[in-house]
């Protein structure tokens, strides 16, 4: 008897010492990650170091033409040289503009179209032969179309930039629908909730994770839409600085406007997350909560 | 409240899951549907519950054949079934809320669910943080929260460790005494059965294939007199078939 309540309280001091472990553990990982996730700049600023010093030896030794890959001093210089005259704020200010006005209608669009594919399956019975008829046209095949039709005001920019982000957005939305647990809309329904309840407290928010999913994976595609929108019949933005650039042979300029459309897509990225976060902070799990590290 | 099942049928396709089902539930009554995996006591539940519709026969709550699924049989499933993105308190208050009670009336009902559960410290989480006991008994409380009329179980505790269970079962019936509700308990465990119910309806390949009443008082211990012989009465009933299928 005595042996047995013995080795119990070496093991609840064992446990002791583990939970203290554990807690000191969980403290530096989440200043660790906080410090991260503020400050994460090592690996751009070691990228932007590398092509620096890449770029400078090549100016030296010539291993090609050192224009075609100026180093990112004189890129900040021409970039400089372009906020002088007004032109990159511009630039940056419609590109912003076209991308957030597109990328909301499309996402709109596509989940009010997604309610309505739920809901009535007529709807999805006509639409979604339609829709895969539509899909894999690349925005690009489409763009001298939509410039003959609508010519080369703002409006066709922008509808391309939805059109390209409604399709994505709607295939995951109607997924999302599509694969609520039916236990939760019985479990609803045995609660009493009526069929719009059910649909603004039940299908909408299961929904959500996938619709994001569908988000993401359209920005990427918008932000292609955008910048080949601008590069036909446009008279600011990043894709005109591009063909810009290229028609006068100024390839820091290009350099600019590439540095800034990665800039602007992890900035609406981060908003995204942003969103997701906000959204889906119900949510666990996930590789990171699997282990602790 | 006075559950009737009269000769209810169910088929999938060419199999037959149910077949002339008879079953009575009085008011504050305990019943448990005891039966293999695949006996089609699920099925007899979902239909109680309007989910599933019978081929033949009708099912009456007060002589209302049942047409789907109504806030006056409350449901909690073996998977629970939580809202994930609400708190625990919003699950439960889910059932008021949704039948016109005000957000603070609602969220009072909840409270006073949560209570009776004993999870108040637990108000503000997400399922997804809960134990799987802990989960099951939001289950119970938001199940109760919209005070249905009869309370449908589908092997609620299926899914728990034996300890978590045995606590489980010992709650429940706590519960019951204090609210006494008509209760329909479908369950694949003979003790379980036995433990929490007025009468054990044992169900075999469809069929309903005997009832037991159970007198024992609670609280029930398993060496009480009568319990172990009940488990051996049951238990011959399950398996007669089998071991004749064994022998042959």
């Amino acid at each position: 008897m005595s042996e047995t309540s013995g080795s119990f309280t070496a093991e609840g001091a064992h446990v002791g010492k583990l939970g203290a472990h554990k807690t000191a553990r969980k403290a530096r990982v989440t200043t660790g990650s906080g410090f991260m996730k503020t400050s994460n700049f090592i690996p751009y600023l070691t990228f932007f170091i590398l092509w620096e010093v890449f770029s400078q030896m090549n100016m030296k030794l010539a291993l090609f033409n050192p224009l075609f890959l100026p180093p990112p001093s004189l890129v900040i210089v021409d970039a400089w040289a372009l906020a002088q005259n007004g032109l990159l704020f511009d630039s940056l200010l419609s590109s912003t503009l076209r991308i957030a006005a597109g990328f909301v209608i499309g996402c709109v669009l596509a989940v009010f179209m997604g309610v309505l594919m739920s809901k009535f399956r007529q709807v999805e019975r006509w639409m979604s032969p339609l829709l895969n008829l539509v899909g894999p046209i690349p925005a690009l095949a489409l763009l001298p179309l939509i410039i003959i039709w609508f010519g080369i005001g703002e409006f066709p920019k922008v509808l391309l930039i939805a059109w390209t982000t409604f399709l994505p957005v709607l295939v995951y939305t109607v997924d999302g629908f599509k694969t609520v647990p039916s236990t939760l809309i019985r479990s609803a329904m045995s609660l009493g909730a009526s069929e719009r309840q059910i649909f603004r407290r039940v299908l909408l928010p299961s929904a959500i994770p996938t619709f994001i999913v569908g988000a993401r994976v359209s920005l990427g595609l918008s932000f292609s839409a955008l910048i080949v929108s601008e590069m036909m019949g446009a008279k600011s933005g990043l894709g005109y600085i591009i063909v810009d650039a290229r028609n006068y042979f100024k390839i820091s300029n290009m350099f600019v406007a590439i540095i800034f459309i990665g800039l602007i897509y992890s900035i609406f990225s981060a908003l995204l997350k942003l969103l997701e976060n906000k959204v889906l902070s119900w949510r666990k799990g996930g590789m990171n909560e699997a282990v602790e590290k | 409240m006075k559950l009737m099942v009269r000769n209810a049928g169910k088929r999938f396709g060419e199999r037959t899951i149910l077949k002339n089902v008879d079953l009575m539930v009085e008011a504050h009554e305990f019943v448990c549907i005891l039966g293999h995996s695949g006996c089609g006591k699920s099925t007899l539940l979902n239909m109680i519950a309007g989910y599933l519709l019978p081929d033949e026969g009708e099912l009456l709550v007060d002589g209302e054949l049942i047409r789907g699924p109504s806030k006056a049989r409350g449901m909690v499933f073996q998977d629970h079934a939580l809202f994930p993105w609400y708190t625990v308190l919003e699950n439960i208050s889910f059932g008021p809320e949704v039948q016109g009670a005000g957000k603070t009336e609602a969220k009072e009902v909840g409270r006073q669910f949560l209570r009776l559960v004993g999870l108040e410290k637990y108000a503000d989480q997400y399922p997804a943080e809960l134990s799987g006991g802990m989960r099951q008994r939001v289950g119970i409380a938001r199940a109760l929260a919209s005070s249905p009329d009869i309370l449908l179980m589908d092997e609620p505790f299926g899914a728990l460790d034996i300890l978590t269970r045995d606590m489980m079962r010992r709650e429940l019936r706590r519960i019951c005494e204090k609210l006494k509700p008509t209760t329909l308990f479908v369950t694949h465990s003979i003790s379980e059965a036995i433990y929490l119910a007025d009468r054990v309806v044992v169900m075999k390949n469809g069929v309903i294939a005997d009832e037991f009443k159970v007198d024992i008082p609670h609280p029930r211990t398993f060496d009480m007199p009568g319990f172990g012989e009940a488990m051996q009465r049951i238990e011959h009933v399950l398996m007669e078939n089998e071991l004749e299928e064994a022998i042959q």
